[in-house]
């Protein structure tokens, strides 16, 4: 519903051949870099969920064509059952991983990060998933009527607050594309995530991701996508602000951290475009 | 003793000389246009031995009352001959007068207000006028004449963008316009996002713009009053009115019902641009269509009926997988009624609907908003004497809110049947007004509205701890939606909440010279119903909702001053104006307004202010004539954490609207070559609009993500274009059966790309960053063909 504006108004554009998008040179400010934190723990359905990872870069100046990971940083998740998981920093890459990870339905994770001598900590719940059902493939969708429309199904459960949050890769573009549903008008039925691209052809691969997550997740993801990509700028964005994640920096608030930490049950499938 | 009773005679003669020297008589009547009978709106009546006068009112009605006598009267309206007569005023008489349009009739004014002696007294100020003529020429993207366009460009006058709906006066946001046709307020004033509004300039005879000296008759919105009058249609003769444009076409058919008596107006406007997309493979429809009715009728020389009616549509449909459809639809029926020569009534019953649906075949539901309501005003004029003019009523207006319902349109969709709560609402507002003559050089008008509104009973109101819908989280500092620990049921006839305000309006003119006056004034105005929209302008899908528990009503203190000028052919203003506005709403971070039936959880209040100054140099007279407009302005909104623990928006630190506009220039003018053609032209430089660019960029999940700082601390790059159209009239002097006129124009001479919005995304292909401008109109060039039967 969100696009919707966005929607009919680049619809509305098709008329004015002189409208026109053109990449410019712009001067924007530079805020001094940031701890991110990209710690998402996903436990797939049918596996055991052991070997997770978490990957730690700092914020860039918005031009510059890398961003550069955050070294020497001490990782640890604990649980409720008082078992304590360390994450090691492959080289100097910025991945920290751990092979010894247990997964539980509900269960409260608690992480904690040592970086630049400044702590930082956050709490989530591992939320569990619908499970992809099948995918329905439709060739004459999107905003000029011939674009492919991917449409992935599942159930949700009734008298429940569920939230998901899917990621369909396109493996041959390469392509991602995320998407967050909440279940506010269709709980207890049977719905899709939906997946359109311009580019998308017959043959290509889609892996397309479910994960279940918390609300706090879905708020955040949520207006992670105004600001970005498709969604972002237009007459139509709303405004844009700094999104602030459940991390916090224990040692001194005002330097917060960037992204998230999200624990999920997941489900996969993979699909070859028809 | 005798020191005494002399003192008495003398007083006593004082008292008495004016009972017998001072006989008054009132002259009243109308004035139309002679070929129509078409009412005209104010017409000056001059009593130049007397230094005194009037004007005509909305229903082209005046009425003075003078000394008995004899005197010269002239009669003027810009565009039309003068009459000069004489009357004999020794008794009560009605006089009507009919004008006669100049005969150059093409010749046309750009402003017609101010140019008259009149005018520089009049407690008016913050007021510009423009009549149907003018508004057809001044030269506008793809040819369409258009009324919101046109009044852009007068001073304090903007809009937030190309494709931005709706305009913006004074530094005040689109909702805070009361948008009235004949009476009947209008939500929504475009169609296609702001590319066309929703007048067709055929049908209206007058239109006014207030900024600020705002009297006590109007109120509901704090920013500005745009008050349009229809035409009546020709009550003597058939005639049709009409254009035909590259992406518009309009029809407008006029006659009388019984000759003298009655007559009728139907208008029609349709956009067709979107059959041609088929040639480009393009499944996309949008076109808009309006439609615009009146009759009237004069029952007697005392009472006048009129029944207007418009409808207008918006329609956008994708591939078939989404179609959207919105407008405003009004029926009014209005009765003129003169109880005395000195006292006008009109009385108005309104119908008033917007709505706004949407249906998503491909995710397979119907969404369904929209807004009704039923209004009754009553107006009286009292014209008391020649110094002293008294208007008085009431506004009464009972709302239904549908914020929205959400129906699966196939048994088979994955959408539940979901309707947001209705919500109901009672504005009444009681006012009087006058307009007092001081002395020979002060003028005054002052006057009182008190309003109120009332929040009436709905189902399922929620209720939270400590009736705190925001949370603040201090954790993460950031703003989170409190969830109800209940809600409560009323019934219709419940008053939830209930506001009132006394909305003093005062002007003052003090003339200097013959030619030069200067005007003050002070409004307080207050607004119950605020338009529902975090983007940088509005779109259909926004909803209006009541004040009530949650919302409280915006209120707003204006000042302005002012100093005015008549020289040669040339007419000159300065104003500056200071305003404040307590309760403008402001979104937390993020908020989705969309289908949200609790938006109290989403919303934090704050408080707006807005100054500047604006000069306006016009040439009334002349083979050239037009207008240089200035403004340099500030406008910007605070919201501040609730406690200090808080942060507020934006770090509760003042930050500029998404309109807010530094500099703003507006030229237009026109030059008349020879009878045959002429030159109308526009030259616009306007700041950049305020905008938030990323001051970093972090990745995420995969994905590039900018992020951004401090809300509209930057600017797009400056807007500025030149539009340039020639009229060509191939038969000048004719002035019976067809005649017509073609329109050639470019808009956007130089094809300047000006930035609509610059969006921040990674290009796929290079991996790198980049910034997109996107500019809706480059060069456009445009032809029509008008004609008049």
């Amino acid at each position: 519903m969100n696009d919707m504006r966005n929607v009919i108004f680049i619809s509305l554009l098709s008329f004015f051949i002189t409208s026109c998008e053109d990449v410019i040179d712009v001067d924007v400010p530079t805020a001094p870099p940031r701890l991110v934190i990209d710690a998402s723990i996903n436990w797939f359905k049918n596996t055991p969920g052991n070997e997770q990872f978490i990957k730690l870069t700092l914020s860039a100046p918005y031009f510059d064509t890398e961003v550069p990971p955050a070294n020497g940083a001490q990782v640890i998740i604990t649980d409720t059952n008082n078992n304590t998981f360390n994450f090691v920093e492959d080289r100097n890459t910025g991945f920290y991983s751990n092979n010894n990870f247990v997964p539980e339905i509900n269960g409260i994770y608690n992480l904690t990060i040592t970086y630049n001598n400044e702590v930082y900590t956050a709490t989530e719940t591992l939320k569990s998933v619908s499970s992809v059902e099948f995918i329905e493939q439709q060739n004459d969708g999107g905003f000029t009527g011939d674009e492919i429309e991917i449409k992935a199904f599942y159930t949700d459960p009734i008298n429940e607050e569920n939230f998901y949050f899917y990621r369909f890769t396109n493996t041959t573009e390469p392509d991602i594309s995320l998407e967050v549903y909440d279940d506010e008008f269709t709980d207890g039925n049977q719905i899709f995530a939906f997946y359109t691209d311009e580019d998308l052809a017959k043959g290509h691969e889609l892996i397309i991701r479910n994960f279940g997550i918390s609300e706090q997740f879905y708020e955040f993801m949520f207006i992670l996508q105004q600001q970005t990509g498709d969604n972002g700028g237009g007459p139509f964005e709303t405004q844009p602000a700094t999104v602030r994640g459940n991390c916090i920096n224990q040692t001194n608030p005002e330097n917060y951290p960037f992204g998230y930490f999200r624990v999920s049950e997941a489900d996969e499938l993979t699909y070859i475009v028809q | 003793m005798k020191l005494l009773k002399s003192a008495l005679i003398c007083i006593f003669c004082l008292i008495n000389i004016p009972l017998f020297s001072q006989e008054k008589y009132t002259i009243s009547g109308i004035v139309s246009e002679k070929t129509s009978n078409e009412t005209l709106i104010g017409v000056t009546m001059l009593f130049p031995e007397l230094n005194t006068g009037t004007t005509t009112n909305e229903y082209g009605f005046y009425s003075i009352t003078l000394p008995k006598g004899t005197y010269k009267i002239i009669i003027s309206y810009v565009g039309f001959d003068n009459i000069n007569d004489t009357i004999s005023l020794n008794e009560n008489i009605t006089k009507n007068f009919n004008l006669i349009e100049t005969s150059e009739n093409l010749d046309e004014v750009i402003i017609k207000e101010n140019v008259e002696k009149l005018n520089i007294r009049k407690p008016q100020m913050s007021i510009n006028a423009l009549s149907s003529n003018s508004i057809k020429q001044i030269p506008v993207v793809l040819g369409e004449a258009d009324v919101i366009k046109a009044i852009t460009l007068l001073p304090g006058v903007t809009n937030a963008g190309e494709g931005s709906s709706g305009f913006n006066v004074r530094g005040g946001s689109a909702d805070q316009n009361l948008i009235l046709l004949d009476e009947a307020t209008i939500y929504n004033s475009s169609h296609l996002f702001g590319f066309f509004s929703v007048f067709n300039p055929d049908a209206i005879k007058d239109l006014k713009l207030y900024k600020g000296g705002i009297p006590a008759r109007y109120g509901g919105r704090v920013a500005s009053v745009l008050d349009i009058y229809q035409k009546e249609g020709n009550n003597k003769a058939f005639h049709a009115n009409g254009g035909i444009g590259i992406v518009s076409s309009r029809l407008l058919i006029e006659g009388p019902l019984k000759k003298d008596e009655g007559s009728f107006l139907l208008g029609g406007r349709s956009s067709y641009a979107h059959l041609f997309l088929p040639l480009f493979d393009i499944d996309n429809v949008a076109y808009f269509y309006d439609l615009n009715t009146k009759f009237s009728y004069k029952l007697n020389k005392n009472n006048n009926i009129y029944l207007s009616g418009y409808f207008g549509r918006d329609v956008f449909s994708l591939a078939d997988s989404f179609e959207n459809t919105y407008g405003n639809t009004l029926v009014n029926f209005r009765w003129n009624h003169l109880f005395s020569d000195k006292l006008f009534s009109n009385l108005s019953l309104i119908y008033s609907d917007y709505y706004y649906g949407l249906n998503l075949d491909f995710v397979e539901f119907e969404w369904n908003s929209g807004i009704q309501n039923f209004n009754v005003k009553y107006d009286f004029k009292h014209y008391i004497s020649d110094t002293f003019k008294l208007q008085y009523g009431l506004n009464s207006i009972y709302y239904k809110f549908n914020p929205g319902k959400i129906e699966p349109s196939t048994p088979t969709s994955g959408i539940n049947l979901f309707k947001l709560t209705d919500k109901y609402a009672f504005e009444n507002a009681l006012y009087i007004d006058a307009e007092h003559k001081l002395s020979d050089k002060l003028t005054m008008s002052y006057g009182l509205r008190f309003s109120s509104f009332l929040r009436l009973g709905q189902d399922e109101l929620n209720i939270y701890e400590n009736d705190l819908p925001v949370i603040f989280n201090e954790d993460f500092q950031v703003y989170q939606n409190a969830k109800p620990i209940d809600s409560e049921t009323f019934k219709r006839s419940d008053i939830i909440e209930s506001f009132s305000n006394l909305e003093p309006r005062v002007t003052l003119a003090l003339q200097l010279t013959n030619e030069s006056s200067i005007k003050a004034s002070y409004n307080r105005m207050s607004q119950y119903l605020h338009l529902l929209s975090n983007t940088s302008s509005p779109t259909p899908l926004d909803v209006w909702t009541p004040s009530g528990k949650y919302v409280k009503p915006q209120l707003l203190n204006q000042f302005a001053i002012g100093y005015f000028k008549n020289f040669n052919d040339y007419s000159f203003e300065l104003e500056s104006y200071y305003k404040t506005i307590k309760n403008r709403i402001d979104y937390i971070d993020g908020a989705d307004l969309i289908a949200n039936n609790a938006i109290e959880q989403v919303i934090l209040n704050g408080k707006a202010r807005a100054y500047g100054f604006e000069v306006l140099l016009r040439k009334n007279e002349g083979r050239f004539k037009g207008w240089l407009a200035y403004t340099m302005s500030k406008s910007e909104q605070q919201t501040p954490g609730r406690t200090p623990s808080e942060l507020g928006i934006n770090n509760g630190e003042w930050y500029s609207t998404a309109y807010d506009k530094t500099h703003d220039i507006s030229f237009t003018g026109s030059y008349q070559f020879s009878k045959k053609w002429k030159l109308n032209t526009n030259f616009l430089f306007q700041t950049g609009q305020p905008t938030s660019y990323p001051n970093s960029q972090y990745i995420f999940e995969g994905i590039t993500i900018p992020n951004f700082g401090n809300r509209n601390a930057d600017r797009l790059p400056a807007y500025h274009r030149l539009d340039v159209s020639f009229r060509y009239t191939p038969k000048p002097s004719k002035n019976k059966g067809l005649q017509s006129y073609w329109v050639f124009g470019v808009y956007n001479l130089y094809d300047r790309k000006n930035a609509t919005s610059i969006t921040f995304d990674r290009n796929v292909t290079t991996g790198a960053n980049e910034a997109t401008r996107l500019a809706i109109f480059g060069i456009v060039p445009s032809v029509s063909y008008n004609f008049k039967l």
